[in-house]
């Protein structure tokens, strides 16, 4: 029963590239928000990072073309080419379903305007980029509430897994974002940390820098600051 | 002829008798040597102005006076040296409403004062030059860009008026107030000001020519850059090209820092001895400003002021700072000062700049000091790679070019420091810098 012959052939193909692109999307989340932090993975430079955002991103955007088209394909259960888009008018599970062609819909308007940032003002390019924080969970949803793949076994402790990491990214990002200084201040707040390591100097005598390290210190006896938060 | 750099103008003083005369040349109206811009004794009001120059020369239509700037080869005097005429073409070709052009004298080079003391000299030529500028792009949308400062403010409002009232202008000028950051200028910043909001250098590729104030297509020239051009549009290209070079003609005002702590605003030709506008020797010469380049006196003093002969060796005539330092300080001391005040003007915005500049700052301060981490320089070299280039303005660019030049020329300096022993004898400041740095984001407004 559980046999792949040709004619269940796509449709287990539609659910494992399902699950692929469950792992992908997760990572691709994570590193957005790395990228977004600043942060690094041992042994690559910051732009590596990003370079590996875009390239998952594409990756998955394959996963989740082959995803759909075996669906639609399919001939077990019948998916018109509209509901692939148009959210909740099929007639198969139209909710589960719907949800699905919410998050492609999310996922399209992310790469189109990732692809043409060049010709679009960052405003733009950024408030669509917030879409990715909505199509993550909206597409966990669809898979989880579709089949019931990931709802046991080894693919539930992968959904849970995928869940748990991008859940504390975000957490991640919420508190960098709380304890993201004001533009302004982030300079002097940066500076302000490395003097803090810097050995003595010759201030004052020949040879000093005749200013002592006046502006954050300044600021800090009339202002408290969030501590380092720009000195990353 | 040097006009003092400090509002109000410079009152009686030796060689009285020199500058009364050239202000009397400059007074006789025809287009003679320099200087061509300003007055040499005192600031020129709209009767002093229109005795020499006349009304403004309109040439009835949009695009007629662009031919005339091509020709004379005008380039940008704001720092950029780019070709003013491709700036005014581009405003004419494309569709859309038409453009907005805001004459930009929101100096933020601490260093600078030749807009300030140009606005204060000579208004009505910035005015007439934001006039026909205005023409030859079909706009009827004026700014003009400056500093809060009460004075030349109120000078200015007073000059716009006395020209309404004349009937001068075809377009209302509007005032527009800079922030005083050293970003505030940048043209980018200035579109985003003159829109109503903050005056932050914006990425790219929201240019400013296409997509500037309110969105409009924005023409954005120096006053001095528009003080030139009214100039040619009275005298034309071949007078303009009597002056300076080939590839850079024309003349060009310089803000010089002598070593014994002298300070004015000069005009000079472009390709004129450096050596004849500071007074040599000196410890270091700065060309180009807090964006420009330290270079060795005795080099500097065989270079003239060209970009042609100054870009080979990483430095340019910018916005025309010039400063001498003086023997008694220690250059890698003075690098630093300026290093830190750049990286507190950092917008924020771009991590590489925000905190690279503050990195290298630190790290140059502990080059100043005594027996420095051997590593540290080697780290300046590394960050500044990793800086250049990554803004969405020039200042990371232009902070490491000038932080590299200093590691090249005080490198001997470098090497009495790793000692622990420094010659300058000197610790007061020399390069000027404004009081207190602005920490808020309120004050980009």
């Amino acid at each position: 029963m559980t046999a792949i012959t040709p004619s269940t052939a796509l449709w287990y193909a539609s659910r494992a590239t399902g699950v692929v692109s469950l792992l992908l999307l997760s990572l691709v989340v994570m590193l957005g928000i790395l990228v977004n932090r600043q942060g690094r993975l041992p042994g690559l430079p910051s732009f590596a990072v990003t370079g590996l955002h875009r390239s998952l991103s594409l990756l998955s955007v394959l996963f989740i073309a082959v995803h759909v088209a075996t669906a639609v394909i399919d001939p077990f259960v019948s998916i018109g080419l509209a509901a692939v888009v148009i959210p909740f008018v099929s007639a198969y599970q139209p909710f589960w379903l719907g949800l699905g062609a919410v998050a492609l819909d999310l996922i399209i308007a992310l790469i189109l305007t990732s692809l043409a940032r060049a010709h679009l003002s960052r405003r733009v390019w950024r408030s669509v980029h917030w879409l990715a924080y909505a199509a993550w969970p909206v597409a966990l949803v669809h898979g989880l509430g579709i089949s019931g793949d990931l709802r046991g076994g080894g693919l539930l402790t992968l959904a849970i897994g995928c869940a748990l990491a991008v859940g504390a990214a975000g957490l991640w990002r919420l508190a960098g974002a709380a304890g993201e200084l004001p533009r302004a201040e982030r300079a002097a707040a940066a500076l302000d940390g490395i003097r803090r390591h810097a050995r003595p100097t010759m201030r004052g005598g020949p040879g000093g820098t005749g200013q002592p390290a006046r502006p954050a210190e300044a600021r800090r006896a009339t202002r408290p600051t969030p501590g380092d938060g720009g000195a990353r | 002829m040097t006009h003092n750099a400090t509002l109000p103008p410079p009152g009686p003083q030796a060689g009285q008798d020199a500058a009364q005369q050239l202000t009397e040349r400059w007074r006789d109206g025809r287009p003679g040597p320099l200087p061509r811009l300003m007055p040499a004794h005192e600031p020129a009001d709209l009767r002093a102005h229109l005795e020499r120059f006349g009304a403004p020369p309109y040439r009835g239509a949009p695009r007629r006076l662009i031919g005339d700037v091509e020709a004379a080869g005008l380039t940008g005097r704001g720092g950029a040296a780019f070709p003013t005429y491709r700036k005014l073409a581009a405003m004419t070709a494309g569709h859309g409403p038409a453009p907005v052009v805001v004459g930009n004298g929101a100096e933020g080079e601490p260093a600078s004062h030749k807009d300030k003391t140009l606005l204060w000299f000579s208004p009505h030529l910035v005015l007439d030059g934001l006039q026909l500028a205005a023409e030859a792009v079909g706009s009827v949308t004026v700014g003009l860009y400056v500093h809060r400062d009460p004075r030349l403010y109120g000078w200015l409002e007073a000059a716009i008026g006395e020209r309404a009232t004349a009937g001068l202008d075809a377009a209302r000028v509007e005032l527009i107030e800079a922030p005083p950051r050293f970003l505030a200028g940048e043209k980018s910043a200035l579109a985003s000001k003159a829109s109503g909001g903050t005056a932050l250098p914006r990425f790219k590729p929201s240019r400013a020519s296409q997509r500037g104030v309110s969105g409009r297509r924005t023409l954005v020239q120096n006053v001095e850059t528009l003080a030139h051009l009214a100039l040619i549009a009275r005298h034309g290209a071949a007078w303009f090209r009597s002056a300076g070079t080939q590839d850079e003609p024309g003349s060009m005002l310089a803000t010089l820092h002598q070593a014994d702590g002298r300070t004015g605003v000069v005009e000079t030709t472009l390709g004129t001895p450096i050596a004849g506008l500071l007074r040599l020797p000196a410890r270091a010469v700065l060309v180009g400003g807090y964006h420009g380049a330290w270079l060795p006196a005795e080099q500097a003093g065989r270079l003239p002021l060209a970009n042609a002969a100054l870009r080979p060796l990483g430095a340019v005539v910018g916005a025309g700072v010039l400063a001498a330092l003086p023997a008694d300080r220690c250059g890698l001391a003075e690098t630093a000062r300026v290093a830190s005040y750049l990286a507190l003007e950092s917008a924020g915005q771009c991590g590489p700049c925000f905190n690279g500049l503050p990195r290298m700052a630190g790290a140059l301060e502990e080059l100043a000091g005594p027996r420095p981490d051997p590593r540290v320089s080697a780290d300046l070299e590394r960050w500044s790679g990793l800086v250049d280039g990554r803004g969405a303005c020039h200042h990371p660019d232009g902070t490491v070019r000038f932080v590299r030049s200093a590691l090249r020329v005080f490198a001997d300096e470098m090497d009495h420091h790793a000692r622990g022993s420094c010659t300058g004898t000197s610790g007061r400041p020399f390069l000027p810098l404004p009081g207190q740095t602005p920490l808020d984001d309120a004050d980009w407004r």
